[in-house]
This record gives structure tokens, sequence and C-alpha cells, in this order.
């Protein structure tokens, strides 16, 4: 019963890594920046999300309006920082998008308060879903459905619209791409946007679960992410959702199995160097 | 001079020591590492431990190098299998690494740390002495390394390292021995904290000292000895510098590290080349 | 239908190429010869918009383009066979061309995938296969296809024949002359002289960055000894 318990709650970890994180990979796809700023945004979604439910009452409204600051916010991330930068060194845009985080984080202090923001009704805390012996927390249900069905939207439009193709020849070659009339900085545009939406959603239900949201919940996923789009072989959407499932898997059974030794992101960090030194460049296929 | 302004110079003078042991890596070898506070936290707990034991700081101090040497010597072999984004990933786990299995020790004091580290007898004054003493061996062999033969075979590895290697210099022996002598000198840098602060966390180790050696090294200007100086002297003194900001320091921290990658990515040693451009005839 | 008007172009201030002069008639197929590193690609880059131009004008249909971004070039009627392929290589045969039409609307697009897989019925075959897994000469045929896709009125072809099998060249060059019948232009950079001398109406040959000479290919033919020193006989 204790693996089966741990199995379930390392998948909904990962689920809900691989929908926070798949942002972190569309821009490292699209423009090799370590984008360690989209942490910000998850938690920007967060703060807005129970916000706006905490003052209208409605979950749906709350997610929408969270979905949109984050979009607005990841989209001007990209224009007033990244867009200069593009052509330096990497740890220009590194550092720069640490700068943001840094900024954001200490906004978001200023404005909502050290302690942060708590989920006034929430309709998820401490709820159970039974099935015989078993008694899962629906919260989990809802983050592995929330991740999986995102996931499923974005790999559809990926592989079967136009536009979701143009997009992956961009990421494959970007100058040729817009040799064959692909509007390179719309496609960044989108990749920022789709990503944040995916970072506000994860926000919102990670508020739900701890029923609070403080302004540095998003280090849950901040090097999680990076370690994240690395494992999943730079850029690569399938290869980030399976690194996301095995670092959940990893860390949860890490802790139950290790936690009188080392803590939670310990554990992932083990997991990361492992892989790491058997696959040098990642689980995912490598680009070359 | 009073004891608060005693105090202040040797936490520049550490995090000076600190961060050009960062820039041996970084920017004389090209190999970015996210974890850096690791090592510094590694030479903080030996020399703390030792400390505590009984042993005289002056010979705790080499034995938290050697062994934070020795790790990095370990984090050296890594980097020769994975390389760029890959490396930067790896320091960066490492140094969770370093974090959570501290946290959880009990031997090493846990969530509580170590309180009460003797003090190393030199007095105040003597304890400054000490800082800047490392200080000025540190920079010393920062620019020895960056003049002489060896720093160019750094720097060559940093600038194209398949060339590097048409060329017969053995980058797998450069990076390990940039990997070794820059995380000794991270571990000199612990060890002098421990004995300046006489308590020590974990939490202070993190993820945020690796970034703030980072931030100095590139603020300050990657590869150049004086510019990183400079940038540990601003960054540390920084909270000092805008006391009055007060609640917001923070923001203003995340605003100016944004600010330098925008307009000045070459950092504080690209300066004086942009004046003479200005002042030079057009 | 293009025109190069004292044009110069580089990168990083450097010249590449500098004050070309060349008319590319509508409906001709004109060659650009010339040794290693001689401003060729560099000129077609530039008419892609990917080299920035260092003074003069280029011209498409009488329309100054020198500084249109590359996306508007596109939607002109100018498309790129670029030298080695460049396929998007994670990407199936389908949509490599799917990417190629994308400026088209989605029926006239359709359309247009049907006339290229019935011009390379290979390609036909390999739709859902990975495009980076193609042999040279298929990934050529797919990228001279996904060039044709956009429906383009200027085709310029970087080395056509480079690493490919004579077997292979011929085909490929079969295929463009059969879409040359519906009035295509096109420029061609190639470094099989005798190749490109076989096929071309006109010839460009550069050297250093300059044009050194230029005629209809049996003037440049005769004249061997100019053209020999320039170019050498491959």
């Amino acid at each position: 019963m204790y693996y089966v318990d741990l199995l379930i709650s390392g998948v909904a970890f990962g689920c809900l890594y691989a929908m926070a994180t798949m942002g972190l990979t569309l821009v490292y796809g699209l423009l090799r920046i370590l984008h360690i700023a989209h942490a910000a945004l998850f938690t920007l979604g967060a703060f807005v999300g129970v916000w706006v439910f905490n003052a209208s009452g409605s979950l749906i409204v709350g997610l929408i309006v969270a979905i949109l600051a984050a979009v607005v916010m990841g989209c001007l991330i990209y224009r007033l920082i990244y867009e200069s930068i593009l052509s330096q060194p990497p740890y220009v845009p590194l550092l720069a998008s640490l700068g943001v985080l840094i900024f954001l984080q200490d906004g978001f202090r200023i404005v909502f308060g050290e302690e942060g923001l708590t989920v006034r009704h929430n309709p998820f805390y401490m709820a159970n879903f039974t099935i015989g012996a078993f008694s899962i927390n629906v919260i989990y249900i809802v983050m592995a459905g929330g991740a999986l069905i995102s996931m499923a939207v974005l790999a559809f439009f990926a592989n079967y619209s136009r536009h979701g193709i143009a997009w992956r020849a961009t990421v494959s070659r970007p100058l040729l791409a817009a040799n064959f009339g692909v509007n390179v900085i719309q496609v960044r545009y989108a990749a920022f946007a789709a990503g944040s939406a995916l970072a506000a959603i994860a926000g919102v239900l990670v508020a739900l679960m701890n029923n609070l949201v403080e302004p540095h919940s998003g280090e849950l996923i901040s090097y999680k992410g990076l370690a994240i789009i690395v494992l999943g072989g730079l850029g690569n959407m399938q290869g980030a959702f399976i690194a996301s499932l095995v670092l959940g898997i990893a860390e949860s059974f890490g802790i139950g199995l290790a936690g009188r030794y080392v803590d939670r992101d310990a554990i992932a960090a083990v997991a990361l160097i492992a892989t790491l030194m058997i696959f040098p460049n990642g689980i995912g296929r490598a680009r070359t | 001079m009073t004891g608060y302004h005693l105090s202040l110079i040797s936490l520049t003078g550490i995090m000076i020591v600190f961060a050009v042991s960062l820039n041996m890596i970084m920017g004389l070898c090209g190999q970015v590492s996210l974890g850096h506070a690791a090592f510094y936290g590694v030479g903080a707990y030996v020399t703390a431990m030792m400390s505590a034991g009984g042993v005289p700081t002056l010979y705790a101090l080499p034995v938290g190098m050697l062994i934070a040497g020795l790790m990095g010597l370990i984090v050296g072999f890594a980097s020769l299998r994975v390389r760029d984004d890959f490396l930067a990933i790896t320091t960066l786990a490492v140094g969770f690494l370093f974090v959570g299995v501290v946290r959880k020790s009990r031997a090493l004091g846990g969530e509580f740390g170590i309180s009460g580290i003797p003090e190393s007898g030199l007095g105040p004054a003597g304890d400054a002495f000490l800082v800047a003493f490392c200080v000025v061996l540190t920079v010393a062999l920062s620019v020895y390394l960056s003049r002489n033969w060896t720093g160019l075979a750094f720097r060559s590895i940093s600038a194209n390292e398949e060339a590097a290697q048409t060329l017969g210099i053995n980058s797998a022996h450069y990076k390990l021995l940039a990997f070794c002598i820059g995380c000794a000198l991270a571990g000199l840098a612990g060890g002098l904290y421990a004995n300046y602060a006489r308590f020590i966390v974990p939490g202070t180790f993190g993820f945020s000292l690796s970034i703030t050696a980072a931030a100095m090294v590139v603020i300050g200007g990657i590869g150049s000895t004086a510019g990183v100086v400079a940038g540990a002297v601003l960054l540390t003194l920084f909270p000092e510098i805008f006391r009055f900001l007060g609640d917001y320091r923070m923001l203003v921290y995340g605003a100016l590290l944004v600010g330098v990658m925008l307009f000045q990515p070459k950092g504080l040693a690209g300066i004086p080349s942009m004046v003479r451009r200005w002042a030079g005839p057009r | 239908m293009l025109e190069l008007q004292d044009f110069s172009c580089g990168y990083g201030g450097t010249a590449a190429v500098e004050s070309l002069n060349c008319t590319f008639a509508a409906g001709a197929l004109t060659a650009l010869l010339g040794p290693n590193g001689a401003g060729k690609t560099s000129t077609l880059m530039a008419v892609m918009g990917h080299v920035a131009p260092m003074g003069g004008r280029i011209l498409f249909e009488g329309r100054d383009i020198t500084n249109r971004p590359p996306v508007d070039r596109s939607k002109i009627g100018i498309a790129v066979v670029p030298e080695g392929r460049q396929l998007f290589g994670d990407l199936t045969v389908e949509e490599n061309l799917i990417v190629g039409g994308y400026s088209l609307p989605v029926a006239a697009a359709r359309a247009e995938q049907e006339q290229v897989y019935s011009l390379f019925p290979r390609l036909a075959e390999r739709r859902a296969q990975i495009s980076g897994s193609l042999s040279g000469g298929e990934q050529q045929m797919l990228a001279i296809g996904r060039a044709l896709m956009a429906k383009p009125k200027l085709l310029l072809i970087d080395e056509l024949s480079l690493g490919l099998m004579p077997k292979m060249v011929d085909v490929c060059i079969e295929a463009l002359t059969r879409v040359r019948q519906n009035g295509l232009t096109i420029v061609l950079v190639e470094q099989n002289t005798s190749r490109a001398l076989s096929i071309a109406d006109h010839v460009y040959v550069l050297a250093s960055g300059r044009c050194v000479m230029h005629g209809s290919s049996a003037e440049v033919k005769d004249n061997t000894e100019i053209f020999e020193a320039y170019v050498g006989i491959h």
C-alpha cells in the first residue's frame, strides 16, 4: 500500500512538473535561454488566481485571470529583457533571467506580504477520493488530469496543425523557417504565451494543494525546471515530459525510503547527477 | 577603525576570495558553475568542525581547502563527461545535494548548523589581516594564472575546446586543474567565513549564494580578475550602500542584475574600454 | 525579374560581395560560378535577407527589397534550396512540405503538395519518414520540393550537386527542367561548372566578391582562357 501511495504522489508531482516547466522547454527550444524567471510566472499565476478566487468566489474566473496575467508578463519578459540579448553568450540571458526572478519574487513579497495568501474556501483541501482500500487526495487527480489534458492539447497542436508544424520547424532551423513565411517573432510570443499559461495553471493547482501561496512558492520548480529541460534533451517536449515523471517518482520514492538522510531537493539532485553521468546529453534525443 | 568596519572589511575580503575562485573556473576556463557555494560550504564545515574539536584555525583552514579541492576534483571529472548547459545543471545539482545532505546530518548539526565556533586567537585585527593576506594570495594567483601559459591554455579551452586539443593542449588536464584550484580557494573562503561568523547553518550555502558569486563574476566582468574583485566589493557592500532602500533592497538588486546584463554585459571590466571609446577620436 | 545594382554585403563589417551588378532575366536559368569564397552563397543569402547589405540595391520585379525582412521575401515569391539541404531534420517529409507551403492558403498548399509528389514520386513513398533519415539524393529532392511548395517565381539553388551521386543530380536537373516550363526563374550556384554550363542560359563568374565575367553560357564556354583562370576545369 505504502509503495502505491508513493507511486501516486510521484506521478501527480511528475505531471505537475511537466506542466509547470513546459514553458522552459518551449523557450529553450526556440531561444536556447535557460528561462529561470519562468518560476516567477508560476508564482504570479498562483497569487493572481488565489486573490481573484477569494474575491470572486469563482475558481474558473480566478484561473482565467491568472492565465492572462502570466501570459502578459511572460511576453513582456521576452520583449523587454531577452529580445535584445539573444546574441550574447548564454550566461548573460541566464543571469538577466535570475535578476527578473529575484525582482518579481521580492515584488510579490511587497505586494502580497511575507505570509502570502491563503485560499479561503478550498474545495480540494483535505478532500479524498476512495476506491476500496485506496484513498487518493483529490488534488492529485486534478493535478495529473490537468497536466495530461494540457499536454495532450499541446502535443496535438504541435503535430497536427500547420502552425504547430511551423513552430517545430522554427525550433529546428529558425532562419530557414522565416524563408518559408513563418513569422519567427510570432512563434516566440506563442511559445512564451503557451508556456506562461501552463505555469499559471500549475501555480494555481499547487496553491490549492498547499492551501497557500507564498512569494517563494516558485522555487519548487525553478531549478528543477532547468534540470527537466536538460534531462529531457534540449527543448524536446516528449523528453521533458518523461524527465518530469522520472523526477517526480524518484523524489517520491527517495523521500519515502531515504528521507532521513537527504531532503527532497537533494534526491532530485542525485537523480539528476546519476542520469547525466549515464546520458551526458540528456534522456531525450540530442539535437545536432 | 571600529569593529563594525573591521567586520565589513573581513566579509568583503572573504567574498573577493570566493568570487575570484569562481572566476578561475568560469572566466579562465569557461566552465559555468552554478553550485560553487557547496565548496565554500565544505571549507566552512571542515574548518568549523576542526576548530570546535580544538584544532587551531591556522591548521584547520588548509585542511578545509584540501577537502574542498578534492571535492572540486570529483566535480571536475564530471565536467569531462558533460559540458555547457549540462555542466551548469550538474554543478547546480551538486549545490543542492550538499545542502540537502548537511541539513539532514546530525553529526553536522542538521538544520541548526554549528554554533560556538572558537575564536582563532588572532583578535579582530589579526583575523582581518589573515583575510587580507588570503585576498592578496588569491588575487596574485589569479593574475599569475591568467598571464602565464597555464592561463593561456585555460582561456583557449574556454574559447574553443576542440581547437585547443588539436594544438596539443590537454583540455582534461586543465579543466581538472581549474576545478581543483577554484574549489580549494572557495574552501579557503568558506573556512575564513566560519572563523569570521563563528556560527554556520546549511541555508547559508545554498543556491542563492552560488548565484551571488556568479553575479559577482559576471557583473565584474567574466575573466577579468580586477573586474571580479570590483564586482565582489560592490555586491558585498550592496546592502550597506543601499541601506536607505530599506525593504526594497532585493527588488533593486534584481533590477540591477537585469540592467547590467542588458546594458553592460561585459560587466565593470568593460567600462574602461567604453570610456576610452567615448573619449577617443571618432 | 531580379536585379542587383552596385550591391555590396558582408558579415560584421567585412564585405563578402562588392559592387555587384547582375540581372537575372525572367524565365531564365542563371548560374553563378566561381571558386570557393567568391561570394556566391553570400549573394544568395543576401537575396533571402540573411546577410546584411552594405550598399547598393536589390530589385525584385522592379521593387526595392534590399531591406525587407526574410519573412516578406517568401510572400512575394522567392524560395531557396539552401546549401547542404538544411531540412527540418526532426520533421517528416510531409511536414517539411507543409512548412514549405506555409505562406499559401491551406487548399492551395494541398494542391501544390500533390504536384511535388508527382514530380518526385519517391517523396510520396516516404511521406511519413523523418526527413533526417533520408538518403542524400532524397534529401535534395525534398529540399527542392519544399522550395517549390511556396509556388515561387524565383528559385535560388545553392550547390545542387554537392555530395550527390551523378544519377541523383540527373533526377534533380530533370525535375528542374520540368518546372521551368511553367516560367520559373532560377538562380543556380554550382561548383560543378561543366554541369552548370550545360543547363544555364546565362552565367556570372565571381571571384573574391566581384563579378569578373558574364555572358550567355555559350559565350563563356568560348572564352575558356579567362574562365579557366578563375574557375578551373572540373
